[in-house]
């Protein structure tokens, strides 16, 4: 590295080996380790998912169960969101503080509606759907599922079921995943109004940036393999 | 493993040491222990074994070749003084010659190694197939040995285990009989934690997973069984009778026990093997042990017939019923005031009976099957809370604990644990707890300090009435 | 959020900037504060090792009273829960108490020294990661005074033992203290290896390439990456193991159609990279010692960080061979077999490098080379019968035997250990500035070394005449006492042979008799000899240049060209970060946190299942106050101005 290039970078950073900043090696380091925590998950879902289908005898049919149109909506809301993100980042890149602080608004909002349909999603799969009737039916919680209402209109039984358990330890550690990284922008969003963010917090919001598409590839991949593979096969 | 040779020749103490305990292991220990895998006496376990020397020899070879070379070094190359060890030697970076010739030679040994050990695998999982003349051959079956295969199903249980034979219906735990002449097949099953089959000197070991059934199979080697080697290392060989003693008319426990101490047992019958739970499944995991009793084709039979007939429900004495007439031998059950209020005996006719004569109105004709104690015991096992668990003359499948059909000729009590005589019996009705710390017929589940079971330590006449009973059950 | 960026401030600014929000403990912190708030990432490694040390002796005392209870048939020493508890304790605190801290306390104290950094990327991260350690190492050990005590479910906690159906106490907690102290370990080693990675891949001073690096940091390095790949499947499998305890789910219940299964392969596919998390750090101490005791440099030394970093790589993909017996199927238990025995070929060639590398040397057999030597014999012991098991067959009858036992103790105590010990003696010097006393060391190697093979040895012969592992007890006649009592001789000879070596350890910090150690003391190779011992807060005044892969021995014997050179001396002196609470405040959090959901369960007056997160989300309050504080307190620091020389 030339004289110049050292003193241009004046001590705000420290200069490394590979010229990349060691936050972002650790945010690449961590996406790796968090690869393999996704990873864990959904295959222990994917194995499940064929011996789910029925548990002692409980036949279980998810489609019953899913909202795959706020799912569908929801899926838009979080890709749109990395959109947000990625202008946040390209802005603060050069120095368009203002720019930032908006766009890091808009990740923040789209991320927050995104956990808003999950909890609507998993408030209503626990509680179950009404049919025409109004009883309740499809339950779905952590340890059991409940069909079909009875025909003599009482509720179906909740029976021991694993799908709950993948499903919602799957999508609830992406959803904490989601609300961490709402909480992360929103500190920065909090900072950029204190008058001290400079393009020297580049890097930092680079690093969110890291995180949020991470999270939203990650999700990129729960949908089709948890929502959509139980419409088509 | 009786090799004497390297033992002068390497001095150091690193190699000394190591090869001096193999061969203290090979050439001065006993390798025949009862749970011993060094000592196959089956199939299947002396293909691993042979594996298992192959392993050895190919390691020790490894071992003196690569220590051999180290000590060599560390002999040729060491300072030997202070001035030589602040010589500088030659700085050498590598050589990937000797590199790449030592990488393929490994790979060449493991290859020794993987084409037995995947027959191995193949020969572990799969029973031959009866009609692949080239493969029996070669393992020297006879096709009938593999076409008769009887099939076990095992229930592992915190701490015992259930042998049930579909073929025959019946039920037993603790103790597996089994034909030496046939091939078993073992289907393995839980119904709690995880727990591992280990028949050490015929099969290996398989776990009992939930939820799932997993397989082994075995077939015992007549002739390794009638043949062994003494105290004094002369070999001999013995009968099939005296090598595996019936089971069903109680030779096997006879032989067995007339040798003075429990641990030497296994040394009287060649067709004793033990087996052992191996794989951790609570508290009192050191004591789910098991046995197996090798049997000639024809007294397997007998045993099978006796205890089918034992547990066949319509074969069990029925009530007295003053309707009818008796043939010469029948057995019922008939209400005795010498056992209290509403407590039934057996009583078999001694000849033809006529309506109307009950046991009672004329002795001369019934007798007692059974002597006062062994009824009073009978009585006791219902009374005191012990038919809740265990199951007598019946399959009792799903019963809590081992089923104690024809247990006066079982050869071990409590899972393996001790031997199955009144002192035993006795100690273990009183106090289990004292003997298998924390099992559950003294703890467990539903069971509490009141449980009729625990008041028996002080009652000398009860518990000599189960014994009775219990050990007449034959 | 985590500022680490280093601004130099000039001394006028920085004390403008001390007034300024709250106080960060700065140069003069002192005694305990010092202590709890350093971010040092030598102190930081000293207290790792410290820790580990004692734990080391907790997880002795738990193996003698086993041995002791094992001493005949039918011994009375414990009770069968006890035993259980001893061996699942044993096991737990040896693998994540001792030998994974053990080696990163070396990783922390050297691997910056080696590659020529002031300190690892993130500090106060690294600090975090010790706190974290140590609140795992108290919850573990919290459990013996709770409901069940300790937990009885083995190291692995095979499910569905862990289930609450087959609990054997009512309302035992053992495993969920087990559970949650595995949890906060897991996240103290993520961190360190974020750190770690960041730290070997940015750091290195000018020149050092990555095949200039030492093979210790190479080990480091690989270590890490293992760690931060394998440690995510434990993770899981112990949240879905905690949510089937307390929310009940069905991960592992198969009543309720989940898989044990499952479990068994979470758990390895952690369990089996963590056995090489285990032993790389000891093969790159052993391949540091061996060419300084021979004079040589690593033979081979290219091969050596390769096969290091396949075995890395193909631990990932033979974890199934700890399940041969399970029933999974003649395809997959041979191909996890044949993967298995293609995992020795990097083995051995470590071996041979080893000894490729004494070959023409001058070897010296000071203490240090003798732990290596023990290594090299008593981890070849350990492969071989690896080798074996690798065999479907041979394993049938091993698994779960005191052969197996055998085996993975010379993998663990005749490897791992014996390598850790050999780093001790090889680098104390470095830390203390004193020579440790040569006659006392090797009498310290004879004992463990007699004392370990007296104890393992024997088990290999046990393990193939029946004796299961894990057995409180066994019956008479199988022939076992014998050979279970020259084991129990030799383990408390081992034991008192690491309690000397430990008591000598601790000695060399105080002892003002110790002859002083001076720069070099054994004309050693690596970066970290060029520095003055014990090393100064600032490791190097002047940022290195490297030339060569043996820097030291260069400097002193090699050709001119190869000498290193030095950055000039900065005008403002060399930066040093202030201490900070933060760390250990938010590792208070997370110890908080974890203890208010291990309690959060009671059973209220109506006999109803009641819970109460109080506790917990305090504990969550404290963690989050820690993070902002972190995040705003800053950058800051003071300057030292070494002379030219002093390092």
């Amino acid at each position: 590295m030339s004289d110049a290039a050292v003193h241009a970078l004046d001590h705000h950073e420290p200069v490394t080996s590979t010229g990349i900043p060691n936050k972002k090696v650790l945010m690449w380091a961590f996406l790796g380790s968090d690869c393999m925590f996704f990873g864990t998950l959904i295959s222990t879902h994917l194995i499940y998912r064929k011996i789910s289908a029925t548990v002692g005898g409980n036949t279980l049919d998810v489609r019953d169960i899913f909202d795959i149109e706020l799912t569908s909506f929801s899926t838009f809301i979080l890709l749109a969101s990395s959109l947000f993100m990625a202008l946040a980042v390209s802005a603060i890149h050069k120095g368009n503080l203002k720019s930032t602080r908006w766009m890091l608004l808009g990740t923040i909002v789209f991320g927050s509606i995104f956990l808003a349909c999950q909890v609507y999603e998993f408030t209503h799969f626990v509680h179950g759907k009404e049919n025409k009737n109004g009883d309740l039916e499809h339950q779905l919680t952590l340890s059991a599922y409940a069909g079909k209402t009875l025909e003599d209109g009482k509720d179906a039984e909740l029976k021991p079921h694993v799908f709950g358990s993948t499903f919602y330890v799957l999508t609830g550690t992406h959803g904490t995943h989601v609300a961490i990284g709402v909480f992360w922008l929103l500190g920065w969003f909090v900072y950029s109004f204190t008058g001290r963010m400079s393009t020297a917090h580049a890097i930092d919001i680079e690093c969110c940036g890291l995180y949020w598409h991470f999270v939203d590839i990650v999700w990129i991949i729960i949908f089709p393999v948890v929502y959509l593979m139980e419409y088509a096969f | 493993m009786t090799s004497h040779t390297h033992r002068s020749k390497i001095p150091q103490l690193v190699f000394s040491l190591q090869t001096l305990a193999l061969f203290l292991l090979g050439s001065c220990s006993r390798i025949d222990h009862k749970q011993s895998a060094l000592d196959p006496k089956g199939l299947v376990a002396q293909n691993q074994y042979d594996i298992f020397m192959l392993s050895v020899w190919i390691t020790i070879f490894l071992f003196c070749a690569v220590g051999g070379c180290l000590l060599f070094v560390l002999w040729k190359y060491r300072a030997k003084s202070k001035e030589e060890a602040m010589e500088i030697p030659e700085q050498m970076h590598g050589s990937s010659k000797i590199e790449t010739t030592l990488i393929i030679a490994s790979a060449v040994i493991l290859v020794i190694l993987a084409v037995p050990t995947l027959q191995g695998v193949v020969l572990m999982n799969r029973v031959p197939d009866p009609n692949d003349q080239a493969t029996l051959e070669k393992l020297k079956l006879d096709k009938s040995q593999i076409e008769d295969a009887i099939t076990v199903n095992v229930t592992g249980k915190r701490f015992f285990w259930v042998f049930e034979y579909p073929q025959y219906g019946i039920v037993t735990a603790n103790e597996l009989v089994f034909p030496a002449s046939k091939a078993v097949r073992v289907n393995l099953r839980t119904e709690d934690v995880i727990h591992s089959f280990w028949l050490p000197k015929l099969a290996g070991k398989m776990d009992l997973m939930p939820g799932q059934e997993n397989f082994l199979w075995f077939i015992a080697d007549e002739q390794k069984i009638r043949s062994g080697i003494d105290k004094d290392g002369n070999p001999y060989e013995v009968d099939a009778k005296t090598a595996m003693p019936s089971v069903f008319d109680g030779k096997m426990r006879q032989t067995i026990f007339a040798k003075q101490a429990f641990t030497d047992e296994f040394e009287a019958v060649g067709g004793l093997f033990y087996g052992q739970c191996a794989e951790y499944c609570g508290n009192s995991h050191a004591y789910m042990s098991f046995r197996a009793l090798a049997q000639t084709d024809e007294d397997f039979e007998k045993w099978v017939l006796k205890f089918r007939n034992a547990q066949n429900p319509n074969l069990q004495p029925t009530a007295y019923s003053a309707e009818n007439t008796y043939e010469e031998g029948t057995v019922v059950t008939y209400t005795d005031e010498q056992l209290g209020e509403n407590n039934r005996r057996e009583f078999r006719a001694l000849k033809a009976t006529a309506k109307g004569q009950t046991p009672v109105t004329k002795p001369d004709v019934w007798e007692k099957v059974h002597s006062d104690d062994y009824e009073k015991g009978k009585i006791l096992f219902g009374t005191q809370g012990c038919a809740q668990c265990h199951a007598i003359n019946k399959t009792g499948i799903g019963a809590k604990g081992p089923n104690l059909t024809l247990f006066g000729l079982r050869t071990s009590l409590a899972a393996g644990w001790m031997r199955n005589d009144e002192d035993s019996l006795d100690k273990w009705l009183r106090n289990s707890n004292e003997i298998k710390f924390g099992n559950l017929m003294w703890n467990g589940e539903g069971i509490d300090d009141r449980h009729p079971l625990r008041q028996l330590q002080d009652d000398d006449e009860k518990v000599s009435q189960l014994v009775t009973y219990l050990l007449g059950l034959k | 959020m985590a500022i680490e960026s280093i601004k130099y401030a000039s001394p006028e600014t920085e004390s403008k900037l001390e007034t300024k929000a709250f106080p960060r403990p700065g140069q003069h912190a002192s005694g305990i504060v010092d202590w709890l708030t350093t971010i040092d990432h030598k102190k930081i490694g000293l207290m790792y090792g410290l820790a580990a040390l004692f734990f080391l002796i907790v997880g002795g005392i738990e193996a003698l009273l086993i041995r002791s209870q094992l001493w005949s048939h039918n011994m009375e020493v414990l009770t069968n829960r006890q035993y259980n508890q001893m061996f699942t304790m044993h096991g737990t605190t040896m693998v994540f108490l001792v030998i994974m801290p053990l080696s990163a306390a070396f990783f922390n104290f050297f691997m910056p020294l080696q590659i020529g950094a002031r300190d690892v990327a993130f500090p106060r991260m690294n600090t975090l990661s010790l706190w974290c350690f140590i609140a795992g190492g108290i919850i573990l050990n919290l459990s013996w005074f709770f409901t069940g005590g300790s937990p009885a479910i083995g190291w692995f906690g095979y499910a569905p033992l862990t289930d609450p159906r087959f609990t054997e106490v009512i309302g035992d907690m053992g495993p969920d203290f087990w559970i949650f102290s595995l949890q906060i370990l897991g996240i103290a080693s993520l961190l360190a290896s974020f750190n770690f990675i960041t730290t070997i891949i940015n750091m290195r001073a000018p020149g050092m390439t990555m095949m200039r690096l030492p093979v210790f940091t190479w080990m480091t390095l690989v270590v890490s990456f293992l760690l931060i790949l394998a440690l995510p499947a434990i993770a899981i499998a112990l949240a879905e193991l905690m949510f089937d305890r307390s929310y009940g789910t069905n991960f592992f219940d198969f009543l309720e159609g989940g898989k044990p299964h499952l479990w068994q392969h979470l758990f390895w596919i952690f369990g089996h990279p963590e056995v090489y998390i285990l032993i790389l750090p000891a093969m790159g101490i052993v391949s540091e010692v061996i060419p300084v005791f021979s004079r040589k440099p690593l033979f081979g030394y290219g091969l050596v960080v390769f096969s290091g970093a396949l075995i890395g790589f193909m631990g990932f993909a033979v974890w199934s061979h700890h399940m041969f017996t399970t029933g999974m199927g003649v395809v997959a238990t041979s191909a996890f077999s044949i993967l298995t025995m293609l995992i020795a070929i990097p083995t051995g060639v470590k071996i041979f490098n080893w000894i490729g590398t004494m070959w023409g040397g001058r070897i010296r057999f000071d203490t240090p080379m003798l732990f290596a030597l023990g290594f090299i014999t008593m981890f070849m012991i350990g492969g071989f019968t690896g080798i074996m098991h690798s065999s479907v067959p041979i394993d049938a009858q091993h698994q779960d035997t005191y052969f197996v036992v055998a085996h993975f103790h010379y993998v663990l105590i005749g490897g791992a250990l014996f390598g850790l010990f050999c780093g001790f003696y090889f680098w104390l010097p470095k830390i203390t500035g004193r020579m440790m006393n040569e006659k006392l060391g090797k009498f310290v190697f004879t004992l463990m070394f007699l004392g370990f093979n007296l104890t393992f040895f024997p088990m290999h012969y046990l393990g193939m005449i029946g004796q299961p592992r894990r057995t409180h007890s066994y019956n008479e006649g199988h022939g076992f006492e014998a050979w279970n009592q020259i084991a129990t001789v030799g383990s408390f000879i081992l034991g008192i042979g690491v309690f000397i070596g430990v008591v000598q350890f601790i000695h060399s910090f105080y002892s003002k008799k110790l002859k002083p150690a001076g720069k070099n003391p054994w004309d050693a190779r690596s970066l970290e000899w060029t520095l003055s011992s014990p090393v100064k807060d600032y490791n190097f005044a002047r940022t290195p240049i490297i030339k060569a892969r043996d820097q030291a021995w260069e400097n002193n014997h090699g050709e001119k060209d190869n000498h290193s050179e030095k950055q000039p001396l900065d005008d403002h002196g060399v930066h040093m970060p202030d201490r900070s609470w933060c760390p250990l405040v938010t590792a208070f959090g997370l110890f908080v946190m974890a203890i208010g959901l291990l309690f959060h369960q009671s059973i209220d007056a109506s006999g109803e299942l009641a819970r109460d997160y109080t506790i917990a989300i305090a504990g969550g309050v404290i963690f989050v106050v820690g993070v902002i504080m972190w995040a705003i307190e800053g950058p800051r620091g003071y300057h030292l101005f070494p002379k030219e020389n002093e390092e």
